[in-house]
């Protein structure tokens, strides 16, 4: 993308204040990311995404709650809330029956206050015992950019705005689709290389399929089934070919071992067949000793994709890893029509799965090394299209574990109503915190140095506060 | 004040259906014929003059991207009448219909849902005589995407087998027609979330919906970047890709898909009383539909015009954009023959399309000569060079993995399978896991289809190479597992099964003879393109087997294991 002068201004503005030298003047170089500035890799950390396909509504996640603002959203969203009043039991979005946040930081919001609905309790009471905190309007943004900015495109947009595919790429890996690398692989690309041990198979790994939200140059991706590693029936099963030497010959054939292969879709999926069969081995090894747990997860999709991945962290020595990424995911965002229906149910979902994983981390006695955070393509329009909203941009998310700094809330929060100075047009919020300066807080907290951070993360160089503070 | 909306193209299906619907009422106990039957046509002119030979391999390979898996009989027939042939018998033979076996189960009294969707869509694929265009129907359907995965849809599969139908139909259809039939099927109406869509307020607090006027846009049509007419980026100034359209033209648009609701009824919110209402055409109430003017695309449609007539301008404007050719071809040859197709196959197909005819190899002339024309661009897709030129399979980045779907019903095709109940065999009726085929047809887990046409797998080899690989999306660590998995099940467990049930009788008088064994289905499944290597790993496999099981005779086993080991090896999986 081509960048305005403006811009190219701003990145010379912010080397002066930066820690990343290096990165910053165009000076940074291996030596200096692998020597004097490597990643702490000390310890255990885990960072667990769990991305909410098709793009949650903020507006319906973190609701105003004093009095003024909670009037000005009932009545830009009425006809909607009319509808939750037809739920079994009544409307949940009634005042009455929201669960406030009493956030440490509410002197930030003014008079201002915030809640949850009651769907999302599990996590309030996260928030609410200090293992929980909210980052307010935060997607992906090239540079910061107001109305005015947004209206005259003096300052340049993430590309393909409002389109699902594209925005779920740019929130893992600032690239519409086709990306290659996320950031999620790059940060864990740096504490590989740090700790010494690239042999990384289970350094990234998805319950959800393949994403490139894990996809680092080196690390590469284990995806891994919901019931936990399974093994190519051919293989296992000493009586299906009749004949001893079949199971090698099988998997001789699988792998393409001894082939040539020079086609490129062929290599490709050679290399998947390959990992697949050795990651499962190793796995199903290990699987098989671990102790259960005494939590429970949901029986739901994210249940089971959350319990796969706290059972793969409670095998961290064995299979030898100190840092790891995560990614799983739930569906039914895309809440055009039926919001009042579809998105309660939604967060009670991931509400409780999410707090399994929460307890279970407890129960593993690494609670402060795992966090969790919630992503979504986008969040999406205060206006209403009676039952549901539509695409919109900035979204408010969730990071939990015992090593956030809890019980607030961080960013800006625009308030219930249109054409105020981050609105896009509807309520599609302009976010106010970028993508990456939410990835640079994680990866710094997962113990990459600021030079590293610059390397995984080349926008976050476009922002001056590099640091959201939300650990301890 | 309501408008009866017409959907040309399906008339006769729907009365057929009819007509069915009313048979099965007072002919209770009659079974549902599983498919049209009609006999192959004569084949009274002479094989072409101008093609060279074909061969075995040769024939496979074309009907292994044209239909839902070659058999011994359809490599026979293409090798005797050529392509060209037996693309112009494809295009005269009758649709079958996924509707007809759902409304049989409605008329019997028992609610229909996603297990007789399921089996329409198996027996259509593995049996129906209409192989071409239930394959390019299924290409399409991956492109205009609906999905059972929508609880609504899953309960409404009345809608929803309509729908399979209107898409099926657009495989030799008009695309400007497909696209209307698809706009006022109450099946996209529930799943884009158009039904029953309302105008703007007066005070503007509540707007349309915009899920259709961004997905009919970006997905069915003309896509998020301005293309030339062979596909390829048009790039502005500064060397970057511009987009198609903003976000003012989607709330623009939005305001178009207001007012439709179901037919046959008297009010905006009625819910559908008949079964009727599930399959007919929507009707447009214009008091819903929004009177302001409406701006998109260049297009300005007047204030106070009908609802109809502003959907009609609409499409007309989608379909006569100049990207609707190239990003519509290059999807389907995508679906069809490879992943990655140089701009002048895209540029000659997205001709077809424009012009809506394609001369053949042969010098005949394929097409009404309409733009949109699919029977032109269907052809041209199948008979380009790059297509059946052999040359071309031998380019590193050429190919594209076969997928899950359609590598279980050439299983089934090649093997016999004549009866695919899904009653109580749990491992058809839901496909859609890692475990399973990661794939289900007409149940995408949302309208980006089970991967995207432009998906590049993270970190690979054909992504630094800059390729697109759409069906590695859903090939994971996961489900090339659970794909080997679902297959072995097939190969070897249908010792107490009737449904899914293969007959081996051919390949077991071939079992004495592995290298006879493995060529017959080197042939017949992977088009010859095992490489030595590979053939001979096979081979040397089988050979080991010589002893009877407990399950199995030597033979029985060989049989099994060959075909095992050719549909799991990588030079099956990519087809190229």
């Amino acid at each position: 993308m081509s960048q305005p002068t403006k811009l190219s201004r701003r990145n010379f503005l912010q080397t002066g204040t930066a820690l990343s030298l290096g990165a910053a003047t165009g000076f940074a170089n291996d030596m200096m990311r692998f020597n004097a500035f490597a990643a702490d890799v000390s310890g255990y950390r885990a960072i667990v995404c769990v991305f909410l396909f098709g793009g949650m509504d903020g507006h319906d996640t973190v609701i105003p709650f004093d009095t003024e603002n909670y009037n000005a959203y009932a009545n830009i969203r009425r006809e909607l809330l009319n509808r939750y009043e037809g739920n079994e039991g009544g409307s949940t979005r009634e005042r009455s029956r929201l669960l406030p946040l009493n956030l440490t930081n509410a002197a930030d919001f003014g008079g201002r206050e915030f809640a949850l609905p009651p769907e999302l309790g599990p996590i309030h009471d996260l928030i609410d015992t200090g293992n929980g905190a909210i980052v307010s309007n935060v997607g992906p943004l090239v540079a910061p950019m107001n109305r005015t900015e947004f209206q005259n495109r003096t300052v340049p947009r993430p590309p393909r705005l409002f389109s699902h595919n594209d925005q779920q790429s740019v929130w893992m890996s600032s690239e519409p689709e086709g990306a290659r690398f996320g950031w999620g692989g790059r940060i864990a690309d740096m504490s590989a290389a740090s700790s010494g041990n690239p042999d990384a198979t289970f350094t990234a790994v998805s319950a959800s399929g393949n994403t490139v939200f894990l996809q680092g140059e080196n690390v590469g991706q284990f995806q891994v089934g919901n019931n936990g590693p399974e093994e190519i029936r051919g293989l296992s099963d000493d009586d299906l070919f009749g004949a001893a030497a079949l199971p090698g010959a099988y998997e001789d054939t699988l792998r393409s071992n001894g082939i040539n292969l020079s086609n490129l879709l062929q290599r490709d999926f050679s290399n998947i067949m390959d990992r697949s069969i050795d990651a499962n081995r190793t796995l199903r090894a290990s699987f098989q000793e671990a102790a259960p747990f005494s939590t429970e997860f949901p029986n739901s999709r994210l249940g089971r994709q959350l319990q796969v991945v706290a059972r793969i962290i409670a095998l961290r020595s064995t299979l030898g890893v100190g840092r790891q990424i995560f990614f799983v995911s739930d569906g039914g965002y895309d809440t055009h029509s039926n919001q009042h229906e579809n998105l309660p149910r939604r967060h009670a979902g991931i509400a409780a799965s999410m707090r399994s994983f929460y307890d279970t981390m407890v129960e593993l006695g690494i609670s402060q090394d795992v966090t969790q955070f919630t992503a979504a393509d986008f969040g999406r329009t205060l206006t209403i299209n009676r039952d549901g909203t539509d695409h919109g941009w900035g979204g408010h998310h969730f990071v939990l574990g015992g090593g956030v700094d809890g019980a607030r809330m961080v960013g800006d929060f625009p308030l219930p109503i249109s054409d105020h100075n981050q609105d896009a047009g509807n309520g599609r919020l302009i976010p106010t915190t970028s993508v990456d300066q939410f990835a640079g807080t994680l990866g710094n907290w997962f113990g990459l140095t600021d030079s590293e951070l610059d390397t995984a993360l080349p926008g976050l160089q476009n922002f001056s506060q590099r640091n959201l503070g939300l650990f301890t | 004040m309501k408008s009866r909306h017409s959907q040309q193209h399906l008339r006769p299906l729907l009365l057929t259906g009819l007509a069915l619907l009313a048979a099965a009422c007072s002919d209770t106990g009659e079974p549902a014929s599983q498919s049209t039957t009609t006999p192959p046509p004569a084949t009274g002119t002479p094989p072409p003059s101008t093609g060279s030979e074909i061969t075995p391999d040769d024939a496979s390979e074309f009907l292994n991207q044209a239909t839902f898996g070659a058999t011994n009989d359809e490599i026979a027939l293409v090798q005797d009448g050529g392509y060209e042939e037996w693309l112009l018998a494809e295009f005269d033979k009758p649709q079958g219909s996924f509707l007809e076996p759902v409304l049989l189960v409605e008329a019997s009294g028992t609610d229909a849902g996603s297990d007789e969707l399921t089996e329409t869509f198996w027996t259509q694929s593995i049996l129906g005589e209409d192989q071409l265009r239930q394959r390019v129907g299924f290409a399409l359907s991956q492109i205009i995407v609906a999905s059972f995965a929508d609880g609504e849809l899953e309960d409404r599969p009345v809608a929803m087998a309509n729908f399979m139908d209107i898409v099926t139909a657009g495989a030799f259809g008009d695309f400007r027609q497909t696209l209307e039939n698809v706009t006022y099927s109450p099946a996209m109406a529930i799943w884009l979330t158009y039904l029953q869509n309302q105008r703007a307020d007066e005070e503007g607090i509540v707007v349309p919906d915009e899920n259709y006027a961004r997905e009919v846009m970006q997905l069915f049509t003309i896509g998020t970047l301005d293309l030339a007419p062979n596909g390829d980026l048009i790039l502005d100034g500064n060397g970057d890709p511009i987009e198609t359209y903003s976000n003012d033209d989607v709330t623009e648009l939005a305001k178009v898909f207001t007012g439709l609701s179901w037919a046959e009824e008297s009010r905006f919110f009625s819910r559908p009383s008949t079964n009727r209402s599930e399959f007919l055409p929507l009707v447009m109430f214009d008091e819903e539909h929004s009177p302001e003017e409406k701006t998109f695309l260049g297009t300005t449609i007047p204030e106070g015009t009908l609802g109809d007539t502003s959907i009609s301008i609409a499409l007309d404007t989608l379909f006569a954009h100049p990207n609707t050719p190239p990003f519509i071809s290059r999807q389907l040859i995508q679906r069809l023959v490879t992943s990655n197709p140089s701009s002048s196959y895209v540029g000659r197909v997205a001709d077809a399309f424009r012009t809506g005819s394609f001369a053949t190899p042969e010098g005949r002339t394929i097409g009404a000569g309409t733009r949109g024309d699919m029977r032109a661009v269907v052809a041209a897709i199948l008979l380009d060079p790059e297509a059946r030129d052999d040359a071309f399979g031998a380019g590193i980045q050429y190919g594209k993995l076969r997928e899950p779907v359609i590598r279980f019903t050439q299983w089934a095709r090649a093997f016999g399978v004549n009866n695919t109940s899904v009653d109580n065999l749990n491992i058809v009726q839901d496909t859609r896991g890692p475990d399973s085929l990661n794939q289900q047809a007409y149940r995408s887990p949302s309208v980006f289809n089970f991967y995207r046409p432009g998906y590049v797998q993270p970190g690979s080899e054909s992504a630094a190479a800059g390729l697109v690989a759409p069906e590695l999306q859903i090939t994971t660590s996961a489900s090339v597992t659970g794909y080997a998995n679902f297959i072995t099940e097939f190969i070897f467990d249908d010792d107490e099964r009737t449904q899914f049930a293969p007959d081996y009788s051919t390949e077991l008088a071939l079992a004495s003879d592995p290298a006879a064994l493995v060529d017959h289905l080197n042939t017949l499944l992977a088009s010859g393109q095992l490489s030595d290597g590979v053939r001979t790993q096979i081979i040397d496999a089988i050979t080991a087997i010589t002893e009877d099981t407990n399950d199995f005779t030597r033979d029985e086993l060989r049989v099994r294991t060959a075909i095992l080991f050719v549909m799991t090896s990588v030079d099956y999986i990519v087809s190229r």
